[in-house]
């Protein structure tokens, strides 16, 4: 075993541990907080296992896109909604209980399955070194997995004009009537002139 | 082209012959560029510091550093002392260690990305074939640190900082992104050195600022607003949120922020000279000068000269850039958040997005002048 | 359809507009840039306040009636008055007096309407201390008379920008006799002497 071959393993060994040990306390871990900052973690030693697969562009799409938008978007969504509601006991709760366990359980063993039967030895071992990695997963992408692609351009633009309708509030009826009590003060009825571009220039 | 200096090869081969394996050689080479880049971004802080309050001072008449050094050099390494021996304060109610990791996950992206900064031919850390793009994904980081920071110091202040520099940061590395996509369009590949190769040979006519005049400016305003530099300061706004995220912090961890928004104006302004101003290519194309009087392209000191042309020229370029943002940050106000939002979603991006398409258009019309 | 034309015609217009102005700003604070520095080395050099400067409050206890003029005139009756009636003499006995410079805003109208003229302003304005209760001067602290800036060996000073020669703006290293630009107090003084003689001769040459 030479030194890159030993850099290797090692650091293929380190970087399976902290991402288990990162996973496990995701999931654990009672503050939601840390389980969203682990969860980057998480990301960050996938993608330096796909370095080691000497996948270069995916894994540096996965920080861009995993841990720089969608682990800083899960972080968002912590850090505005800060409401504290009370742990109540709820009636039924053993059934939820038991069925999260047997979906929980199915999972793993279907996961399980998939490990052993997979056969992972590729054959012959590739040593090619694809140079381009880029080039390589244009072609693939424009050619054999062009339905895939496309399906999800599609799906990314369906969730833009849902995004967009929940920002634009004029679509939706606003249905809320916030009670009144001694205490709360008359407000002002929200102006949405700004958003019809009327008036703003 | 010549082959240029191969600093890596000599190293390893002088080595070689006093006896080492190669394997050990490479190894022992390894942490050289490392060390060198560390020393680099920090003493390009300095001066980028230095310089911050020499031009400030010049802009509002004064003097600025004097006394620390001849004409006040040594002002930024006295600062660096100074937070060095201060007392590093943990506030009570305060989350202690995502209080610390964050400004180091702040700060560890950014010097990552000097891997990908060429200052010649040979003389770079790697060349990797995702370069830029290696770029924008460590830059996109940062807002994670930013945001543990702003959390854990307990503080109000601190997190809307926080929260603020996350949303600036996602919000304008997607036209940054776009404007580095036209340019990598044109030179058909991600790594940094073929970038400038694309742009080589023609001087200064060569240069992509020529070919992409829209292209540099969104570049160069995102940059900005990454660095979270005046006008784009919002995070950090003294006047609204004290200091922002930075706001609990004191000794060597707030040094650690310091230091990583200066690493990463300079940072920002040596990818930009990359980008559109031809990296270490000078204004008159050099190599032909060696033909002219009749010097073999390969004579060694005539190299040596090369590659410290290349990166005197680099680094012309970057702190002129760092010139103009220090000049930018007394010249304009800073923007209100909905005014940065609108900037960055309803200009930066459909402008970038139809210069984008332009540059792809122009390629296919004019494939010799756009990179065919 | 020309409607949206002509909006992405005025976006494009002031899109322009906003880069030619940040442009200009660019000129600006550049221009500023090769301007000769103002800076005065604050504790080593200092400049010389001028006449009419309106620094920390001298007073003069013998001098003060104790008529309150002062406490009337001032904005905020900020000076205190102490005194009682002496029965013997029939006048006002002063026992103390003071100002707190923490409050004060040094506006100077107690010195103006000051009937003996037992208050005045200096040219002090260093006036910092640990504690905002030291600003507080009685009677004895505003009796004494301040530094001369010019008088100090530890500092040098500095002229105003108004008693500098026609057409120098740096204060440092002045040639020896350098006189300010324009016409001096006592020149006028001289001038306005001179014709008042001459009118009075022609006014007794009118006589005779």
């Amino acid at each position: 075993m030479n030194i890159a071959e030993g850099v290797q393993v090692v650091s293929f060994f380190i970087l399976s541990a902290t991402m288990l040990a990162a996973a496990l306390g995701v999931v654990l871990l009672s503050n939601i907080v840390y389980s969203a900052f682990l969860l980057g973690g998480v990301f960050m030693s996938m993608a330096g296992i796909y370095l080691l697969l000497n996948a270069d562009f995916v894994a540096a799409a996965q920080v861009l896109i995993y841990v720089g938008a969608i682990n800083v978007l899960i972080l968002f969504a912590i850090m505005l909604v800060n409401k504290r509601e009370d742990f109540s006991e709820l009636p039924g709760r053993w059934i939820r209980k038991i069925s999260t366990a047997v979906v929980c359980a199915g999972l793993f063993v279907l996961l399980g399955a998939m490990v052993i039967v997979t056969p992972w030895a590729i054959e012959p071992p590739s040593t090619a070194v694809v140079r381009e990695t880029t080039v390589v997963i244009g072609k693939h992408l424009f050619s054999d997995f062009l339905l895939p692609f496309e399906l999800a351009s599609v799906l990314l633009l369906m969730a833009m004009v849902g995004a967009i309708i929940l920002a634009r509030r004029d679509f939706i009826p606003e249905q809320i009537q916030e009670r009144e009590t001694a205490l709360t003060l008359p407000e002002r009825p929200r102006e949405l002139d700004a958003l019809e571009g009327g008036t703003g220039k | 082209m010549n082959s240029g200096i191969d600093l890596q090869g000599t190293f390893i081969e002088s080595l070689q012959d006093l006896g080492l394996t190669p394997g050990l050689a490479k190894l022992l080479w390894m942490p050289l560029p490392m060390g060198l880049m560390l020393i680099g971004a920090t003493i390009g802080v300095l001066i980028a510091v230095w310089l911050e309050r020499k031009i400030s001072a010049a802009v509002q008449q004064r003097i600025g550093p004097e006394y620390a050094g001849p004409l006040g050099v040594l002002q930024p390494v006295a600062d660096g002392i100074k937070l060095v021996f201060k007392e590093d304060v943990i506030p009570a109610k305060s989350d202690p260690w995502l209080f610390t990791i964050g400004p180091a996950i702040v700060v560890i992206p950014v010097f990552l990305s000097y891997l990908i900064v060429p200052f010649g031919e040979k003389i770079s850390i790697t060349d990797i074939n995702v370069g830029i793009f290696l770029w924008i994904a460590l830059s996109s980081i940062a807002p994670i640190g930013l945001l543990m920071s702003g959390y854990a110091s307990n503080n109000k202040y601190s997190l809307l900082g926080g929260l603020r520099a996350a949303a600036q940061s996602i919000s304008y590395e997607i036209p940054l992104a776009l404007a580095v996509l036209a340019v990598v369009m044109m030179s058909n590949s991600l790594s940094t050195i073929d970038i400038v190769e694309q742009q080589s040979g023609y001087g200064i006519l060569g240069w992509n600022i020529w070919r992409q005049p829209v292209g540099f400016i969104i570049f160069w305003i995102a940059a900005l607003a990454e660095c979270e530099r005046l006008p784009f300061d919002l995070p950090e706004a003294e006047e609204e949120l004290v200091a922002g995220y930075q706001t609990e912090y004191s000794g060597m961890k707030f040094a650690l922020f310091y230091l990583g928004s200066y690493v990463n104006l300079v940072l920002s302004a040596l990818v930009f000279a990359v980008l559109y101003l031809g990296g270490w290519e000078s204004i008159i194309p050099i190599e032909n000068l060696g033909a002219l009087f009749g010097i073999s392209e390969n004579a060694p000191w005539l190299q040596v000269i090369d590659g410290a042309l290349g990166i005197t020229m680099t680094l012309i370029k970057a702190y002129f850039l760092v010139f103009t943002a220090i000049l930018l940050r007394w010249t304009v106000p800073r923007v209100r958040i909905d005014q940065l939002l609108n900037l960055g979603w309803k200009f930066m991006l459909p402008v970038a997005l139809v210069n984008l398409l332009l540059t792809a258009a122009l390629k296919l019309t004019f494939p010799f002048a756009f990179g065919g | 359809m020309f409607n949206v034309l002509k909006q992405v015609t005025d976006y494009a217009k002031e899109s322009l507009q906003a880069a030619k102005y940040i442009g200009q700003g660019l000129s600006v604070t550049f221009d500023h840039m090769q301007r000769r520095p103002v800076t005065v080395q604050y504790p080593y050099e200092k400049v010389i306040p001028s006449e009419r400067y309106r620094g920390r409050i001298h007073y003069e206890f013998d001098k003060c009636i104790a008529c309150e003029v002062c406490v009337r005139v001032c904005p905020i009756n900020l000076p205190v008055v102490d005194w009682e009636f002496d029965k013997k003499s029939k006048k006002k006995k002063l026992n103390h007096y003071s100002i707190d410079f923490g409050v004060c805003i040094f506006c100077g109208n107690c010195v103006e309407y000051c009937p003996t003229n037992c208050l005045s302003m200096t040219e002090e304005y260093e006036l910092s201390s640990f504690d905002r209760h030291e600003l507080n001067y009685d009677n004895v602290a505003l009796g004494r008379l301040p530094y001369k800036v010019t008088q100090d060996p530890m500092v040098t000073p500095m002229r105003e920008l108004a008693y500098l020669p026609k057409g120098v703006l740096d204060p440092h290293d002045l040639p020896a006799g350098a006189q300010r630009a324009g016409r001096h107090p006592e020149d006028i003084a001289e001038e306005l002497r001179a014709a008042q003689a001459k009118e009075e001769e022609s006014k007794e040459e009118k006589v005779n």
